[in-house]
């Protein structure tokens, strides 16, 4: 297993270059030119020029590159070309929020899309299945900022009013000088897990539900019931068991693009994450906070594909890797 | 069964870890209802703000930024002259009086400091502190705008409490110097240290009525800036014991804010519905301004037809510029005028509505049309579509992609063209290429975007024809619609240096009639500002400064409990 955990993770190397590669010719030559971004408002007739020699500009683009990732595997990410702040400040701050998102929305949708899939799976065409079915495919179809402006306009606009309540119950926005306890917390967190949420249970609960399907119709379920085990614990100890590993693929997968996927529920709610800050570079070419954000995100994703793989052998001992 | 266990037992660990690491992000605790209750109590004036401030390094390029101003610069560092609301100049908390401006050669002018006037160490603001910020700005690398600071020979500090500041040949917009986007900073603080490493992200020192809580510390990036009184100011001091900054990007958002009560003031941008919204809330009130940020229309007076004169004035004879008031400005503040000069009204020593004068009314006049263009050679074609020497009357628009407004305004100019026998094309960049390569390298016929007005009437930096980029200059400069009229050229260059103020502002009046000729840009409206509060918790001389923003004044506000 570590053979195999140590060679995926030397393979994710060259996909890391080959991507930062990509990404810093596209956003060099397409991109915002970063010496205009930042002097595009400065009457300083020689702005441009000597920003252009200052941030290396001037060289050629082969040489940027390596020049830039030579300072950037030794841990000196620089400065915003924009702003000047510190850029792993920028990342770390941005990282941190989305982080707190992500982790509650996984956990509240995982428990939710296998509890969904197995009654869905369990009570197979029944009105109930019916009716997660319809949700699930209306959850998959609705707009996130839509869900997200639709929710602030009830549970913090309209709720407000109805109660006739002084502060807001469920916040639109995070607290200014950030949440003071757990009470806060949760007041500032609901609406975005809740809208982040919606997605990831109708996508999941229908793998789920899938893959319970298939369990549930094979021999040794048929086996166990047929030697009188109760229902209940062929559904949950057997079936279930047997059928996590396909989900948990799919969730392992999904919570690695999470970290860089968040850009409407953040802007909703106006959380300073990594959607956030991807936004902002983008709109101002700022290339040394993009490359880095690309490279964090890169990584999560390769990290979480391989716990996916890890997970499956974990779940599944006749798959495990040698 | 044994590296199973071992690899269960790790991902358990590892779950837990997480687990509690998130946990302690929410900090549990009965010890802090008190400071629950104080956040929301009344005790911090909770603001919302559109954007965050790039640096707070205010004479640095990355600087220039009008919130940054708002939110931070204006409440912590003196001025030498600030801007009231009416758009007039006057002299800042700093100085004692009115300066005193010699005129000839060479130009002086003495600045008498407040001798009240301290650093919140309590170190008086004296004439070196001129001088430092002089030198700084003229002699430093990567500056915002070194204008006018680069036309000073010498600023002489004999008596700390006067700054007399001699110029090198007339600087009429001296009013703009120490001060503007620029603030007074220490010099005994910083003297022989990186301005930008001690400032750019935030300080501990201020000359203002406010300070930033716990220096750098207040500004928690991202999120939040934090005032709080100085204790060493001279001039009234706030009630108020915490101002908060809150950034919220989201136009929708922060108007969501204000109206639950999250946060009690905001600033948001105008769009259609908002002042319903506003209505709905019974403790809100708000006041609609139109500012010193314009819309037009600039046209590219190198490319043809627009390199005919005729032509210019044939689009602005055919723009019925109220019918787009009517559908852009109007749905979201109710109001709205048509601009008729690129100097404001809302500075009124200097405006005239040239455009008014000579014969564009709000509204299209097709006769016009048709007698310029027929004057000029041009006929009509099967098609309706002006054309001459075979070649058709055709244009193409760009303005900054995704932004609703602007879009509809294309859509409608496009429709009113086509009456009047143009044919317009939309096509439209990001606003980094607009902004950053089509406009400086004329790659565009016609462009519509927004300027910012300032006090100051100059206006040869956008029209004299010394200021056209190109690539010889790097294409370094503001002139993008090409516009060379000598006309333009003597009047605006005149404003740049006259010092005498009935002379300054005949001369703008000749310069923004010389334009409103020359026709190489179309004025269409001035942008409303909505300035919104909670008037149960906020009280005091509340109103819009459309040059320092809102809250210029927070030090005179009260905030209820």
């Amino acid at each position: 297993m570590l053979k195999y955990v140590l060679r995926r993770a030397l393979y994710s190397i060259p996909v890391l270059i080959l991507a930062s590669m990509l990404i810093f010719v596209l956003v060099r030559e397409f991109g915002t030119d970063p010496a205009r971004a930042r002097c595009g408002v400065s009457r300083d007739k020689q702005c441009i020029p000597r920003v252009e020699k200052e941030l290396g500009l001037d060289q050629a683009l082969p040489v940027q590159y390596v020049d830039y990732m030579t300072e950037f595997v030794q841990g000196h990410w620089g400065d915003s070309q924009r702003t000047g702040q510190s850029v792993d400040d920028s990342i770390r701050r941005a990282l941190w929020d989305t982080t707190q998102l992500a982790f509650w929305a996984v956990l509240l949708s995982g428990g939710i899309a296998v509890a969904i899939g197995v009654y869905s799976a369990s009570k197979p065409y029944s009105p109930g299945d019916y009716a997660f079915t319809g949700l699930a495919f209306a959850g998959l179809a609705l707009p996130t900022f839509w869900l997200g402006l639709i929710m602030i306009q009830y549970f913090t606009y309209e709720l407000q009013r109805w109660t006739g309540s002084a502060d807001v119950i469920f916040r639109s926005i995070p607290f200014a000088e950030g949440p003071q306890n757990a009470t806060q917390y949760f007041q500032e967190l609901a609406l975005p897990v809740f809208v982040l949420s919606v997605q990831l249970i109708a996508g999941w609960s229908r793998y789920q539900r899938s893959s319970m399907l298939e369990e549930l119709n094979s021999d040794y379920i048929r086996t166990a019931r047929a030697k009188g085990l109760p229902r209940r614990r062929v559904i949950w100890k057997h079936g279930l068991r047997n059928s996590l590993s396909a989900l948990v693929t799919v969730m392992a997968i999904d919570v690695g693009a999470l970290f860089g996927g968040l850009i409407i529920t953040e802007r909703v709610f106006s959380r300073p994450g990594m959607g956030t800050l991807l936004l902002s570079a983008l709109q101002n070419g700022d290339t040394n906070i993009l490359l880095p954000w690309m490279l964090v995100t890169g990584m999560f994703i390769i990290v979480f594909n391989l716990i996916a793989d890890v997970m499956y052998g974990v779940l599944d001992p006749r798959v495990r890797v040698a | 069964m044994i590296a199973g266990l071992r690899t269960r037992g790790l991902v358990a660990v590892v779950a837990l870890v997480s687990v509690a690491a998130i946990v302690s992000a929410a900090p549990l605790g009965a010890s802090n209802q008190a400071r629950v209750r104080q956040q929301s109590s009344g005790d911090t004036l909770l603001i919302a703000a559109e954007q965050e401030l790039a640096t707070a390094n205010w004479i640095s390029s990355s600087a220039g930024s009008s919130w940054g101003v708002w939110e931070l610069g204006v409440h912590t560092l003196p001025q030498a002259f600030t801007v009231t609301p009416a758009g007039a100049y006057e002299p800042g908390a700093v100085l004692a009086g009115e300066p005193t401006l010699t005129e000839g050669s060479p130009q002086v002018v003495s600045y008498p400091i407040n001798p009240d006037a301290v650093w919140s160490d309590g170190t008086p603001i004296t004439s070196a502190d001129f001088e430092y910020l002089w030198k700084q700005i003229s002699t430093g690398k990567d500056i915002y705008d070194a204008t006018g600071y680069k036309s000073i020979t010498s600023v002489d500090t004999t008596d700390p409490k006067t700054a007399v500041v001699t110029f090198s040949e007339p600087y009429a917009a001296w009013k703009d110097l120490f001060g503007g986007f620029y603030f007074l900073v220490p010099s005994h603080l910083l003297e022989g240290k990186s301005l930008n490493k001690a400032m750019k992200d935030g300080y501990a020192f201020s000359g203002g009525p406010w300070k930033l809580d716990g220096g750098k510390a207040g500004w928690k990036k991202t999120k939040s800036i934090t005032l709080v009184p100085n204790d060493a100011y001279w001039g009234t001091k706030p009630s108020i014991s915490k101002v908060t900054f809150q950034f919220i990007v989201d136009s929708a958002a922060e108007t969501k804010a204000v109206a639950t009560g999250q946060v009690l003031a905001g600033y948001p941008q105008p769009q259609e519905g908002i002042l319903d919204e506003f209505d709905k809330v019974s403790d809100l009130q708000y006041i609609v301004d139109f500012g010193n940020v314009y819309e037009g229309f600039w046209l590219n007076a190198a490319k043809f037809p627009l390199n005919s004169q005729a032509v210019r004035q044939a689009l602005m004879a055919a723009t019925d510029r109220q019918a787009i008031i009517d559908s852009i400005v109007k749905p979201a503040v109710r109001e709205g005028k048509v601009l008729q000069s690129f100097v404001m009204p809302i500075f009124p020593a200097y405006y005239t509505p040239a455009f008014a004068d000579a014969g564009y009314g709000p509204t299209a006049d097709l006769d016009k049309v048709d007698a310029l263009m027929t004057g000029d050679g041009w006929a009509k074609g099967s098609d309706g579509i002006w054309a001459k020497n075979g070649k058709k009357a055709t244009l193409q628009i760009q303005t900054t992609a995704g932004n609703e407004a602007r879009e509809l305004t294309e859509e409608l100019w496009q429709s009113q063209l086509q009456t009047a026998g143009f044919e317009l094309t939309i096509k439209n960049p990001s606003s980094d290429v607009l902004f950053g390569v089509n406009g400086p390298k004329g790659k565009f016929q016609v462009g519509l975007y927004a300027q910012v007005g300032t006090p100051d009437p100059g206006l040869c930096i956008t029209f004299c024809s010394k200021n056209i980029p190109s690539k010889k200059n790097g294409f370094v400069g503001q002139n993008w619609t090409r516009s060379s009229d000598p006309a333009i050229d003597e009047a605006w260059g005149a404003v740049d240096v006259t010092l005498d103020t009935e002379a300054r502002a005949t001369a703008a009046k000749t310069g923004q009639a010389a334009l409103a000729d020359y026709l190489v840009s179309i004025p269409l409206y001035q942008k409303p500002n909505v300035f919104v509060w909670n008037k149960a918790k906020i009280s005091g001389p509340l109103e819009d400064n459309p040059t320092l923003g809102p809250f210029y004044n927070m030090n005179l506000w009260t905030l209820a409990g």
